[in-house]
């Protein structure tokens, strides 16, 4: 980490992102960057007109997706068996319902429901989404993660191998050494509930106060009951990429942590809004508590 | 985990409050829905122990106090952090807890115990991490506290 001397610095999707190299990274790397976080953004966002999420939330139809899409719906669809449907990417209606819209109105508009269900709602080939009717999707629990790995493709596209990449709470170490990473107390920033040691890997962070905007509204959104969750405040996981770390994180706040390990090995610290904190057993680093 | 956006929202900062960031403390009490947060200032109360036992520490020995607030799903809520310094090593960590709900008094005073276990005796150099994970947009938030008391005590 120490030899990871140069810092880049710039906002993405709506989060400040950081990407530590030995050397300055050169234009060109920026650059190719800065393009790929756009064709992501145009395919996903649920926040722009232009976006394929948005068609599809206009029109039903065959809708062809970009081919990072496959891994995303992959893990998704083993979030949802493994989460009993409550990880779903069709959260956007209810996040919009609550408030936590496009135009940020921050009120609810609608009373909760259950999120609908995914075999009802559309179908996936690999490639192509189907839907009959329109369909708000969000992938706002692994996309982030996703979106970081894919950071670190293009990096290694350009011959760099030692990095650290960190979007605000979705983090991947590369290369040689390890990186000490402090958890952050969920209700206080000031603070540290303890440190996770990561190498070639990825540690992200998920807590329901992250963007939080009225009484028990935030975005951490149960599909089960399209509402909040309330029990489980902040989680952190540790697992080979951002993408299965990110969703992970995510679905430690609905399920059981065996029932994940179906998904992907993984290491895990999570915090319950009783003030209790539970761990993996073979979690690596320190906990203050 | 976020949702795909491209701006940030105001109420996400909200959730942010640092110690001795005036500024962001205040906006974060102006969108906690007028709950009164007693305001975020820092009060160096430097209760100075006698300037002959400086020794060739960076840090002038003292007491330093500093307050900061943040978002629970409780609302607005803050914390009050005491810290002795003396030879540049942190002799005593207090930190008050002023949440009024159960749920926040149990959590601040997990953290009570934990923060004291953490720092108490180690360098304050020494506090440092790579990187900070969790639910502030900064990452960072630890360590600029930790900064914040340093340029404190080095003023």
């Amino acid at each position: 980490m120490s030899a990871l001397r140069s810092a880049h610095r710039f906002d993405a999707i709506g989060a400040p992102w950081q990407i530590d190299t030995a050397e300055p990274l050169g234009d060109d790397v920026t650059t190719a960057i800065a393009e790929r976080i756009e064709v992501f953004d145009r395919t996903y966002s649920r926040f722009r007109d232009d976006s394929l999420v948005a068609r599809i939330a206009a029109t039903p139809g065959v809708h062809s997706f970009p081919d990072d899409a496959g891994p995303l719906f992959e893990l998704y669809r083993s979030l949802y068996e493994a989460t009993d449907g409550a990880v779903s990417p069709l959260v956007g209606r209810a996040l919009e319902n609550l408030g936590y819209d496009r135009a940020y109105s921050l009120r609810p508009s609608a009373s909760a429901q259950p999120v609908p269900a995914w075999n009802d709602s559309f179908a996936w080939n690999g490639r192509e989404l189907s839907t009959v009717r329109p369909v708000t999707l969000d992938v706002g629990a692994a996309g982030k993660g996703y979106l970081v790995d894919i950071v670190g493709a293009v990096l290694r596209d350009f011959g760099i191998t030692d990095f650290v990449i960190d979007a605000s709470g979705d983090l991947v170490h590369s290369g040689a050494g390890s990186l000490r990473i402090g958890l952050e107390h969920p209700l206080d920033p000031t603070k540290a509930i303890g440190i996770a040691q990561v190498s070639n890997g990825s540690l992200c962070a998920s807590a329901s106060n992250r963007r939080a905007w009225g009484d028990g509204l935030h975005h951490v959104i149960d599909a089960l009951t399209g509402l909040p969750t309330r029990s489980v405040i902040a989680t952190w996981a540790i697992a080979p990429t951002a993408l299965l770390a990110d969703g992970l994180a995510t679905a430690l706040f609905f399920t059981d942590p065996e029932r994940l390990t179906a998904v992907c090995p993984f290491t895990y610290v999570r915090m319950y809004s009783t003030g209790r904190v539970d761990h993996s057993p073979d979690f690596e680093g320190e906990l203050f508590v | 985990m976020t949702t795909l956006t491209s701006k940030n929202a105001a109420v996400a900062l909200a959730a942010f409050a640092l110690l001795g960031t005036v500024a962001g403390c205040s906006s974060a009490a102006d969108t906690a829905s007028g709950t009164d947060t007693g305001t975020t200032t820092e009060t160096d109360t430097n209760s100075g122990t006698d300037s002959g036992t400086t020794t060739s520490g960076t840090y002038t020995d003292g007491t330093y106090d500093a307050s900061a607030s943040y978002q629970s799903p409780n609302g607005t809520e803050s914390i009050d952090v005491e810290i002795t310094l003396a030879d540049n090593v942190i002799t005593a960590v207090t930190v008050t807890g002023n949440g009024e709900s159960p749920d926040s008094q149990r959590y601040q005073g997990e953290f009570e115990n934990g923060i004291a276990d953490v720092v108490v005796g180690k360098n304050i150099d020494e506090i440092s991490v790579d990187k900070v994970a969790g639910s502030s947009l900064t990452s960072g938030g630890f360590n600029d506290a930790i900064e914040q008391i340093k340029s404190e005590a080095t003023a």
